[in-house]
């Protein structure tokens, strides 16, 4: 109740703040244009639909991202073709990312911050690092797949699966695994690869899937059972399934499909674990002080646009967040209609991040 | 201290105010370098030290509560894997800089160049290459020789250090003996003394300071090195790798900073060890302008030499031929036929960044030359409070690892009075201040070994100190600029854990962009950049070595820089 009241509010400020953007857009002269750049003439009723309106001062300028995306560079072209908005992008991890907007306190050179895993986004909401908006294509999205206040957007949903080296598989005589349950297998002993939780947020929604669908203690004893076939943690969450292509392991715990290892010709197939899949929305959000705040907000809008929102599944094959766009063909052929994505409650995955990677530290981690 | 009996000085007297306008110029030259230490190297040092005694409630010591107790064990595998990875890159860079000292033609070369292409290689591409060929279905273990073996452990870390860190030692030592006198041996060996035993007792001793210079910029290397170790390690860990995870994984910069200081404790150790050293050594030669040959070495010597340096470069020269060749295959692993596909895929934002990293690279490699050598002749030469202090500062920089350099310059250059944030100079900056503990090092193995007598000489016949320091010193140091300048010109051309936290996404450089692909899974591309890059490098250190060997008129038998610097004694005086 209360929940969906906040929400309810939300809402109607979002409302509110539109209106009264369409009504300056109306009256105002050209120099009160120019401070409120937000999306013209819009409406909650056409948001879901409407195309995205750039105005016209913001063509030509440039908006530089801090981005940790698959097929980036194409999206950013997509969205320079469409709204005349040049984009810088530096590739960084999340934790990257927050170690410098922290060093740089506030006073980056950077304007959006554009995937990657929640918890990162939650602690930089917290030092003030990133600013609230809330985009009018925003409603669209769920609210579990966004931040309450607006820090943070989700613009995708990262679903975790198995990538599997099927000649290796193959040759061992070992069949392609399932479930959790069938790579807890002693067959696959020193065949899986995962990366550190502590670095990876692929490997710590993992940890946090296990620990909260089945209970604490649980899921510690369950996930004992997958470390003794896990040779070692590698640091990023792209390494696994490149290390099951190679050959290096049978089963990649990956955060997709492996959609590029596939075209390189790399014998691997995707599997959706059969007894619940790990996920989390990855986020797009606007930097303290962004020196082009307008640009930034049109960023958003057009990730989060029907039309950004297909560039972005067409590059890299992930779950929309808008009900209204089509999953993409490579998770519908890893089967992820008959997955069963798991409830994960991330305010509470964030909170005890912590104590989290401190255990698995302590039991599994380097320190063993 | 005193070096033969001085005459009077009766020249400097001529003209008096000539004399104070030099020595104020040579003075303000040696202060602008220190204080160049100072606020490029300390003051990020600092600054991100000062954050592991920052709370929320104000100033706290509680990081380094039980800090040694909880660490220890991730010290002593710190300890003891730089200690081996020392101990193995000086000898083994020993052997290959006697090789090169000793073979004259094509060989040497070949060996010389293979040095100079792999003296810096980015942990990655090793990593990679190591993988492609020894890795559970690398190409020689898997494909030639069915072995199912694990590439991942301390063996791996020990053997990629090794393989990444000989070449420098061996370019440092081989910068030092270049300079030694011959004569020397030649006199052991007249008076009766065995090839080996001349060898033992003239030849080791003169080249001393190179193998414990090349020995601290090793061990110290190898503390800081967080990212072999992450990549290979497997569960084993170092606590340069442990206190990285803090940064990015964590979130915990003050913890991570706290333990980063541990690493002080074996460096400042290493650091009293190669001050002990290098002050017994004091055993200078005069070569003349005909000095003849380095004494032979004894046979089964010379061949053993010859064995290990040429598996050496056949192993780096495969390491290096498996990325090429990786750029050229349609798919490594499964399908090996030749592609240009990955090369197809080059576009102009990728190519602009490489002028980029070229651009930076050339500024860094010579503005840091330049510091370097002024800072070993200033601490080397000069007494003055406080030396052995700045000497250690100059130290930090291979100490640190370098996500720490990189973030203590986003902190220190922040806001005024030097507010570099996205600029280009703070990335060239500190790709350059990264390297200075090469440049100052290799300065001082060179220094230490050539006898102050010269500058006493052209200093007693009238010259001005800063006649003396261009006239005189600097040729002397044109071999350790060279290992200097190819040393920091690669490096930044290969850097990626510091300038991560610096660089405007507007000014990518190449590395960032092959990290990328490599990242996103795109191996053939990563590929190309790495070839790319193997090919620039090697081009500007061949030719850069080219054009300053001819110019200054040196052989690579000759003592090096002694020659030129008695000409300019002659027309000096």
């Amino acid at each position: 109740m209360k929940t969906g009241q906040r929400w309810l509010s939300l809402f109607l400020a979002v409302l509110l703040v539109m209106s009264m953007s369409v009504l300056t857009a109306c009256s105002a002269s050209d120099k009160e244009a120019a401070d409120n750049p937000d999306i013209e003439g819009e409406t909650t009723e056409t948001a879901q639909t409407a195309d995205l309106v750039v105005p016209e001062e913001l063509v030509g300028t440039t908006i530089n991202i801090f981005s940790a995306y698959g097929g980036q560079e194409e999206i950013f072209s997509t969205f320079t073709e469409d709204t005349g908005i040049k984009v810088e992008y530096l590739d960084m991890s999340s934790g990257e990312v927050l170690a410098r907007l922290r060093a740089e306190k506030g006073d980056s050179v950077g304007e959006v911050w554009f995937g990657g895993g929640v918890d990162s986004f939650i602690a930089a909401k917290e030092d003030g690092l990133i600013e609230p908006y809330v985009s009018p294509f925003s409603d669209a999205v769920p609210a579990e797949f966004k931040d309450a206040e607006g820090y943070w957007t989700g613009v995708s949903l990262v679903t975790v699966c198995f990538v599997v080296n099927e000649e290796v598989a193959q040759e061992k005589g070992l069949d392609i695994p399932q479930t959790w349950e069938d790579i807890t297998s002693p067959a696959y002993k020193g065949e899986i690869a995962m990366s550190n939780p502590a670095i990876s947020g692929t490997a710590y929604t993992i940890l946090t899937g296990i620990l909260q669908s089945m209970g604490e203690d649980a899921g510690w004893e369950f996930f004992a059972k997958i470390d003794n076939n896990i040779p070692f943690y590698s640091e990023r969450g792209g390494e696994p399934p490149q290390k099951a292509a190679l050959g290096e392991a049978i089963v990649g715990l990956a955060p997709g499909t492996g959609e590029d290892l596939k075209a390189e010709g790399y014998p691997v197939v995707a599997v959706f674990p059969k007894d619940g899949t790990p996920w989390w929305p990855s986020p797009v959000a606007i930097l303290s002080n962004a020196e082009n705040l307008g640009g930034a907000k049109v960023f958003v809008d057009w990730c989060l646009s029907p039309h950004g929102q297909e560039v972005l599944r067409d590059n890299d094959p992930r779950l929309p967040v808008r009900s209204d766009v089509e999953p993409p063909q490579a998770l519908i052929d890893a089967g992820i209609m008959e997955a069963d994505l798991q409830t994960i409650d991330f305010e509470l995955m964030g909170q005890v991040r912590d104590d989290v990677v401190a255990k698995w530290e302590a039991d599994f981690g380097s320190k063993k | 201290m005193s070096r033969g009996i001085r005459p009077p000085r009766q020249r400097a007297r001529a003209s008096d105010r000539g004399a104070l306008a030099s020595a104020l110029l040579e003075r303000g030259v040696y202060g602008a370098a220190i204080v160049a230490v100072l606020v490029f190297i300390l003051w990020p040092t600092l600054a991100v030290v000062w954050e592991s005694v920052l709370s929320d409630e104000g100033l706290t010591l509680q990081r380094y509560a039980g800090l040694f107790s909880e660490n220890a064990g991730l010290l002593w595998n710190s300890i003891w894997i730089a200690t081996a990875a020392t101990v193995l890159s000086v000898a083994l860079g020993l052997v290959v800089a006697l090789y090169m000292r000793h073979s004259k033609g094509i060989r040497g070369k070949v060996v010389f160049g293979t040095m100079l292409l792999t003296m810096i290689s980015p942990p990655f591409v090793s990593a990679l290459s190591y993988v492609m060929l020894f890795g559970r279905r690398g190409l020689i273990t898997y494909d030639l020789l069915r072995l199912n073996v694990n590439p991942y452990g301390w063996h791996g870390v020990l053997l990629m250090q090794m393989v990444g860190f000989t070449p420098l030692a061996a370019l440092l030592i081989y910068g030092v003996t270049t300079g030694m006198d011959p004569r020397l041996e030649q006199a052991s060996l007249d008076l009766g003394a065995s090839s080996f035993r001349t060898f033992l007792k003239v030849t080791l001793p003169l080249a001393r300071p190179g193998i414990v210079a090349a020995g601290l910029i090793t061990f110290v290397r190898s503390l800081s090195d967080f990212g072999t170790p992450i990549i290979i390690g497997g569960n084993f860990t170092v606590l340069a790798t442990e206190a990285y995870l803090n940064v990015i994984a964590l979130y915990d910069m003050g913890t991570a900073a706290a333990m980063g200081t541990l690493l002080l404790l074996p460096a400042l150790v290493a650091f009293v060890i190669y001050r002990r050293t290098m002050r017994d050594s004091s055993m200078y030669g005069t070569p003349a302008e005909d000095a003849g040959y380095p004494a032979r070495l004894p046979r089964t010597m010379r061949v053993l030499i010859a064995l290990l340096t040429w598996v050496f470069v056949i192993f780096v020269m495969v390491k290096y031929g498996t990325i090429v060749s990786g750029s050229f295959t349609k798919t490594w692993g499964v399908d090996f036929s030749f592609s240009l596909r990955h090369w197809e895929g080059l576009n102009g934002s990728a190519i602009e960044s490489f002028w980029r990293s070229i651009r930076y690279s050339l500024v860094a490699g010579v503005g840091g030359s330049f510091l370097g050598l002024l800072l070993a002749y200033v601490i080397e030469r000069r007494r003055f409070p406080g030396r052995r202090a700045v000497e250690f500062v100059a130290m930090l920089p291979f100490l640190i690892p370098g996500p720490f350099f990189g973030i203590g310059y986003a902190i220190a250059f922040r806001q005024y009075p030097l507010a570099l944030t996205g600029t280009a100079a703070i990335v060239v900056l500190n790709a350059m201040f990264r390297q200075i503990p090469v440049s100052a090092k290799a300065g001082a193995a060179v220094l230490s070994q050539a006898d102050p007598i010269l500058e006493d000489a052209s200093a007693d016949l009238g010259a001005s100190r800063m006649r003396t320091l261009v006239r005189v010193v600097w040729p002397q140091l044109k071999p350790a600029f060279l290992v200097s300048f190819i040393n920091t010109f690669t490096a930044t051309m290969t850097t990626i854990g510091a300038i991560i936290f610096l660089i405007s996404p507007s000014a990518k450089v190449a590395t960032v962009v092959m990290f990328g692909a490599i990242r996103s899974g795109h191996i053939g591309e990563g590929t190309v950049f790495a070839t790319l890059m193997i090919v620039v490098v090697l081009a500007v250190n061949l030719g850069f070595s080219w054009l300053f060997l001819r110019r200054s008129g040196t052989s690579r038998t000759k003592g090096v820089g002694y020659v030129s610097s008695l000409e300019a004694l002659d027309q000096g005086v």
